[in-house]
């Protein structure tokens, strides 16, 4: 189970957002309005995984997440948007995110965000295996 | 585009989010749209609908994009991104003002590109006109709006920007 932090400057998508977390069998961590909220809450609540939208006024998400990665290497990040244009998903990944989410969002694909970045997780984990059943034969 | 290849506010940006809209009620919110042949005003002044929600673009492309409903559509609206949650009376307002914003961004991410390189448009958060009244066209502006009809109301969607589009920021024909 992940403990998920929601940063959304709309409360719709939150409500929603955190419903689909539950329903997914995950918990909510906290959520945030903003990206200054976020780096706040990701220091006090270090969650496993955080949706963050790109699009909020005071801090926007990608600036936040270039913060969060100055003191947080380890989480995972998911940012939400309505930009479907692929310079936004190479901005976002550049800024440290692992998963991109294009709104309209709807459980089935933040299910499918989660399992890509975790599916790379667990690959990743499975080679570093490998390696070392190499290294012990 | 204009037959002299300038790019135009209701070809460039008012087309493409009049198609998304469509999509976006029928599909995304299965609300059946009454006519799909949409036709596109230029007026010197228009009356916003009560429910508007408006944000900006930035960068070399700087237009306002609003979009309004009825009520009863934009009750509907509500019910879909509900998704069948209950809700408490008091928080209705608040998630009603949520939905029209969210509308607005979603639509406008979905559909907008930059006409001039194809890359992002940004855009602004968006916020929402409370008892919206008229919008007037000024000397150098341009209205440009469509209404979109649903089986719950109408849809007014409305751009507002430079008379000739990018003629205030760069000289489009020179690239």
């Amino acid at each position: 189970m992940l403990h998920i932090l929601v940063v959304d400057d709309s409360l719709i998508i939150r409500k929603n957002i955190k419903k689909y977390i539950t329903n997914l069998g995950h918990a909510i961590a906290g959520e945030a309005k903003n990206g200054s909220m976020a780096i706040e809450q990701c220091k006090e609540l270090n969650p496993d995984l955080i949706t963050m939208d790109i699009t909020m006024p005071d801090m926007d998400g990608i600036e936040a997440v270039k913060q969060i990665r100055e003191f947080n290497k380890e989480v995972n990040i998911i940012m939400v948007t309505s930009h479907g244009q692929e310079e936004m998903v190479v901005s976002a990944l550049k800024a440290g995110a692992q998963g991109y989410l294009l709104k309209p969002i709807n459980e089935e694909k933040l299910a499918q965000a989660i399992a890509n970045i975790y599916e790379d997780y667990t690959q990743e984990l499975d080679d570093e295996l490998l390696d070392d059943e190499f290294l012990d034969d | 585009m204009h037959q002299d290849n300038t790019p135009s506010l209701e070809h460039e940006i008012l087309s493409p989010l009049i198609q998304r809209s469509i999509s976006f009620l029928k599909e995304d919110l299965e609300i059946q749209v009454i006519s799909e042949n949409i036709d596109i005003i230029l007026p010197n002044k228009i009356k916003l609908k009560k429910n508007t929600a408006m944000l900006g673009t930035g960068g070399n492309v700087q237009v306002l994009i609003s979009m309004g409903y009825d009520d009863a559509l934009l009750a509907q609206v509500v019910e879909a991104f509900l998704e069948g949650e209950a809700i408490e009376e008091d928080e209705r307002e608040e998630i009603q003002e949520s939905v029209s914003c969210e509308v607005v961004n979603t639509i406008v991410g979905n559909a907008l590109k930059n006409p001039l390189d194809g890359t992002t448009l940004s855009i602004t958060p968006p916020i929402l006109i409370s008892e919206a009244k008229s919008l007037f066209k000024q000397k150098s502006s341009q209205i440009a709006a469509a209404t979109i009809t649903t089986e719950f109301g109408e849809m007014l969607v409305t751009v507002v920007g430079p008379k000739e589009l990018f003629s205030q920021t760069f000289n489009f024909k020179e690239l």
